[in-house]
């Protein structure tokens, strides 16, 4: 764990392991009290044991009892049938993390879920990776020998693999070739894409296509990465679990621990970009736009990631952020490791706004985070965002440094209706992007699969 | 339902079911750069679509207030810069209609004519495309059911806003009346006629599920005390 603070924050650390978040100057500006920074603070230790998953009625709280009902009414007709996921990870990433919420709710339903993890030698995983980025757009010779790889390992797990459950759902392109083992049958084949698709390499896409050609059903993320195919193809959207520790409610002493420990001043606005050090996630563009809105606002900008440690490319966008920040006390950069997720949700639930930035995203997954915290949230206009943040509505959408710094500006400003855009992106998670509800999309795809497999 | 005053029964004649629906939303093959695309597949694509795009985009964002009627409005803004062709799409009031035909003509009459006298706009590239989707809807059953009048607010105290939305607002489609399920019962199986209209005088543009909700139960319980 690398906490970094802009540059003359950073040289107030004699070393990590006896780090003092607070700046001279930080100090001065301080009002609020604040306890001693821990000598060893959590976060540096090694990942927390997994916390288990919750149960269904852990849910009904924040989604309400009516609604858990009309899951177990859902559940009902699929009483008995059983379901198959397949994918290429147990854990990491966030495909295994989904897995790992929605498998044992699916269970608790009495849907009975078998989860399969392929695999695979590294070549394979090299061959998938390719596959991976350039179904994403990126450049790629696709070479005979690539395509024997991603067969020949598809072909050992399906020979290992036993298909007899009602239906069986592939994840991403790794396993995608599993459907030749598919056979004359009840059984509903459904091929689940989290990848962003929408300009895929031509070659890699044409080797696929025949394969997800045979599947009953698809799943995209986004409308706009739905194919020509054949086949129905379904949106559900990411979604983040609100009891996770990266999303459930803090208790507010903890925040304020975190806040200590990080020389973050609660009294004073404090806006949050969480995001790995990433290029497209521009976290120089967000420096910049809080230097514009700190000449007519007081605010503190929080930078927390991770990446600049495990990644040559984001140690040198570290290194820029940290260079656009110079001697700016109130830029606190925070380059944390993976399993910082109850840190991350405290310094959410610390922010006056969040900010995301990007230039090109997914679906954005941190702006699903804000939003549910209920954080007024200035975003890109990119990728799967304006899905989330709804102009003027839910948060804010900008295009450009400047845009971005007035949203800062307005919001810091206009309290009442940052709080109005707060409530709304809350519920807007609340109905359509949280666990509760992609567990509700996936039983309705079971009960319309099996209806149309009997049609 | 008549105009014919009734003596309030307060026992109803025949219980009141609570339901709800679940949808599940499809990408079809229609898609549109621009305001001639979004005409042509309008004319063209399944009524699944408009439904999605107007009675159940509404249930999506049900907790607006203002600023959000249907994705047609919101995409001819949004993604067109076309303020005064959002404007009166926003305008169009699915409770109107009682038929997803009557509402695609309606919203193709309003693009028809505003393509007529802006020819301009027609052809001129969108910022984002607008993706035809359909909803897939399943219908449930729910644990609440109304004997009595008090069992039927403590329902609508208690389902939740997808059971809302299926009695009060998609309900038209269904019963092919400017009604909703709810003032159906009032009317027909409780005697309460008035109040059966004063429900459908909840405008549910300006408020969100959660107020229509309190509309029904304050408005119910008025006519009871």
């Amino acid at each position: 764990m690398k906490p970094v603070k802009s540059e003359s924050a950073a040289r107030s650390m004699s070393s990590e392991s006896t780090f003092d978040p607070v700046s001279p100057a930080r100090t001065e500006q301080r009002t609020a009290p604040r306890t001693a920074p821990r000598t060893s603070p959590r976060i540096w230790e090694t990942p927390p044991a997994p916390v288990p998953p919750p149960h269904l009625d852990d849910y009904r709280s924040i989604v309400s009892s009516a609604v858990i009902d009309e899951l177990r009414f859902l559940a009902r007709d699929l009483k008995g049938k059983t379901l198959k996921m397949v994918n290429s990870t147990a854990v990491g990433g966030g495909v295994a993390e989904m897995l790992n919420r929605l498998v044992p709710l699916l269970g608790e339903l009495e849907v009975s879920t078998h989860w399969d993890v392929i695999t695979g030698g590294n070549d394979f995983f090299e061959v998938t990776k390719a596959f991976h980025n350039a179904l994403q757009g990126a450049e790629y010779e696709l070479t005979r020998h690539a395509q024997e790889i991603f067969l020949t390992y598809n072909d050992q797990n399906r020979q290992r693999m036993q298909f007899n459950e009602d239906i069986i759902v592939i994840h991403d392109p790794q396993p995608a070739a599993l459907i030749r083992a598919r056979q004359d049958g009840p059984a509903r084949w459904i091929w689940r894409c989290h990848i962003d698709l929408s300009n895929p390499h031509p070659q890699v896409w044409a080797f696929l296509r025949p394969f997800i050609e045979r599947y009953d059903a698809a799943i995209v993320s986004s409308e706009s990465f739905a194919r020509q195919l054949p086949i129905p193809q379904y949106l559900f959207y990411p979604c983040i679990d609100p009891l996770s520790e990266k999303n459930r409610q803090l208790d507010d002493t903890f925040v304020q621990k975190v806040c200590d420990e990080f020389g973050i001043d609660r009294s004073r606005p404090i806006v949050t970009q969480v995001s790995r050090f990433d290029r497209l996630k521009d976290p120089v563009g967000v420096v910049q736009a809080f230097k514009l809105a700190k000449k007519y606002v007081d605010c503190q900008l929080v930078l927390a990631g991770g990446g600049a440690s495990d990644d040559p490319e984001g140690a040198i966008i570290l290194k820029e952020v940290k260079e656009e920040a110079g001697n700016d006390p109130d830029v606190i950069i925070l380059d944390l490791p993976p399993w910082c997720a109850l840190e991350i949700n405290a310094l959410q639930q610390a922010s006056t706004l969040v900010v995301q930035k990007s230039i090109k995203e997914g679906f954005g997954l941190t702006v699903t985070e804000a939003l549910w915290k209920g954080k007024p949230t200035i975003a890109g206009a990119v990728g799967g965002i304006p899905n989330q943040v709804i102009d003027k509505l839910t948060g804010m959408l900008v295009h450009s440094v400047e845009g971005c710094a007035y949203q800062i500006r307005y919001l810091l400003t206009h309290p009442e209706f940052a709080a109005q855009l707060g409530r709304n992106g809350r519920e807007h998670v609340k109905e359509n992007f949280l666990m509760t509800t992609n567990l509700r999309r996936w039983l309705l795809l079971m009960q319309i699969t099996l209806r149309r497999g009997t049609a | 339902m008549s105009a014919t005053a009734t003596t309030p029964q307060r026992t109803p004649v025949k219980p009141f079911y609570f339901n709800t629906s679940a949808h599940l939303r499809r990408i079809t093959e229609y898609k549109a750069n621009s305001l001639s695309d979004l005409l042509d597949a309008m004319r063209e694509c399944p009524e699944d679509s408009i439904f999605q795009h107007t009675f159940r985009t509404l249930e999506e964002h049900h907790f607006l207030r203002a600023g959000f009627s249907n994705d047609f409005a919101h995409w001819a803004l949004a993604a067109c810069n076309e303020p005064s062709l959002a404007e009166t799409f926003a305008g169009v009031d699915v409770r109107e209609f009682i038929a997803v035909a009557e509402l695609r003509e309606r919203f193709i009459q309003i693009l028809e004519k505003y393509l007529r006298e802006n020819p301009e706009s027609g052809t001129r590239v969108a910022d984002e495309a607008f993706y035809f989707c359909a909803s897939d809807t399943v219908v449930l059953p729910t644990s609440f059911v109304a004997n009595t009048m008090h069992e039927f607010t403590e329902g609508v105290r208690h389902v939740s806003l997808h059971s809302i939305q299926h009695h009060f607002i998609e309900a038209r489609l269904r019963i092919k009346l400017m009604s909703n399920d709810f003032s159906q019962w009032l009317h027909e199986d409780a005697g309460l006629t008035e109040t059966a209209r004063a429900l459908n005088r909840i405008d549910i543009y300006t408020a969100t599920l959660e107020d229509v909700r309190q509309h029904i139960v304050r408005i119910v319980e008025r006519a009871l005390s």
